[in-house]
């Protein structure tokens, strides 16, 4: 109750996952079958691939696909959305396109650049690019649905350049959407470049986790999809939090001067 | 220096009639009405912010420096004062200066949602300052401003333009006592759809409260 505002307390955060992995342990160590390693196994399985060098390797190979599916996910989709909540015509022009990739399986996707471009690399990113283009272009196109436009007319008036409309006006008032689609976007491509990988790639985490299937080499799953999920982490922690403090600290101005 | 030949604005039913009048250097005109009868859509117009009426029926504006003075701030709230003046195209000392003369000396680095209301609104007197302007547009500068900040406000906008001989006004008011302090022309604008019914020079003190009482009464008999 002492709780609805401010922050909770700090063990509040170590609490549900760490009984988790307790839980895990217990039965692990009740069943005593492959198929469920205990978390000190998937920990040594881990330090074994690192030291190997094995695990960087698909950890980069996988990182750097989603860098490039991301950035050029979120540069088109940011263009369309802009372009379609800015217009009405653009709009109704695309409008169905989108609903139309919106309900296209990652899957199919995937399937049809490789099999019409063949398992190349660019087939691989391409297929990501196009499985996340359409929501980050929903998301922002939201956004530039509700620009302000007394902001507009005070730009108008005030002759700013294209580019100052754009930084200045635009992408403060777009900023919590892009956000919303870098979050929404990190956590879905990563899933879709395994899948990628996993279909038709010689590197990568998701090559390994198609290794590790053929075995049935659980530990070796777990392993491989920890790690990536602690990089991800990393980057929500180094990276999109501090941006968000950043950029939002206008909107809490320390004195107010009434 | 600027004529206007609005042929008419509609939004759904018309609201501006035809609109002929000149502005010439010097003009400091109050725009007088009812509430609600399109007196900023002419602001607004003046302006070139109404894409529906052909930039043709401005004549003159494109080789002015237009200040426009909305209603609320439209200063961005994400950038300090300096940083809303400079996108104006004033340079950081000018920004400064410009904030001095508005009373408002060490708050440039000031976001404008950490302002009063009247202190955020002479920051946007600011920033119409710091375009240089050949042609001021203030749109009910002193709505919503307890009287002794409105009086602190219109007494600063009469410095200005004492200071700027050659620089015209338009302002709209309701108030026909902020056109005796600032005004030399006087526009009233009124009708359905609505035209200038007067456009003349402000003669003696006094003479607008009259005024506005017959026009009034012409628009009550009127209707």
């Amino acid at each position: 109750m002492s709780n609805l505002s401010g922050r909770p307390p700090v063990w509040s955060y170590w609490v549900v996952l760490p009984l988790f992995v307790l839980i895990w342990a217990l039965a692990a160590w009740l069943l005593e079958s492959p198929l469920l390693p205990t978390p000190l196994s998937v920990l040594d399985t881990l330090v074994a691939e690192a030291v190997s060098g094995e695990l960087w390797r698909h950890l980069g190979a996988t990182l750097s696909r989603v860098i490039v599916a991301f950035v050029l996910a979120m540069l088109l989709g940011t263009a369309i959305g802009i372009a379609m909540g800015r217009s009405k015509t653009t709009n109704a022009l695309f409008d169905p396109m989108l609903v139309l990739l919106l309900n296209l399986p990652a899957l199919v996707t995937i399937i049809l650049m490789y099999v019409w471009f063949g398992l190349v690399e660019v087939a691989a990113v391409m297929a990501v690019v196009i499985n996340k283009v359409p929501n980050v272009a929903v998301t922002v196109r939201e956004g530039a649905r509700s620009l302000d436009h007394r902001l507009e007319d005070m730009a108008t008036v005030y002759d700013f350049t294209r580019w100052q409309r754009f930084r200045e006006v635009w992408v403060p008032q777009l900023f919590p959407y892009l956000m919303a689609a870098t979050r929404g976007g990190l956590a879905l491509i990563w899933k879709i470049v395994l899948v990628v990988e996993l279909l038709g790639r010689s590197n990568g985490i998701g090559f390994q986790l198609h290794m590790a299937f053929q075995v049935f080499d659980v530990a070796a799953i777990l392993a491989y999809s920890l790690a990536f999920i602690a990089v991800v982490q990393l980057i929500e922690l180094a990276i999109l939090q501090p941006l968000e403090r950043r950029s939002s600290r206008w909107r809490q101005p320390e004195a107010a001067h009434a | 220096m600027l004529e206007l030949q609005i042929a008419g604005r509609s939004f759904g039913q018309p609201v501006l009639g035809e609109v002929l009048a000149t502005i010439e250097r010097g003009d400091h005109i109050c725009l007088l009405g009812p509430s609600g009868i399109g007196k900023t859509t002419l602001l607004n117009a003046i302006a070139g912010l109404d894409k529906t009426i052909p930039a043709e029926a401005i004549i003159g504006r494109e080789k002015l420096r237009v200040g426009y003075l909305f209603q609320e701030h439209r200063l961005l709230p994400w950038r300090t004062l300096n940083a809303n003046l400079r996108l104006a195209g004033a340079s950081s000392e000018e920004a400064e200066a410009h904030l001095v003369s508005v009373g408002l000396e060490g708050y440039g680095h000031y976001l404008p949602d950490q302002l009063s209301l009247g202190m955020a609104r002479r920051a946007a007197l600011a920033r119409c300052l710091a375009v240089k302007p050949d042609l001021l547009l203030l749109d009910e500068p002193f709505a919503s401003l307890d009287p002794v900040m409105a009086d602190g406000l219109k007494t600063l906008i009469a410095g200005i333009l004492d200071a700027n001989p050659g620089m015209a006004m338009i302002c709209v008011t309701h108030d026909g006592g902020d056109a005796e302090i600032l005004a030399n022309r006087l526009w009233y604008l009124d009708g359905k759809p609505a035209r200038l019914q007067w456009d003349d020079k402000v003669g003696e003190p006094g003479l607008i409260g009259g005024l506005l009482g017959k026009l009034r009464r012409l628009d009550l008999a009127g209707s």
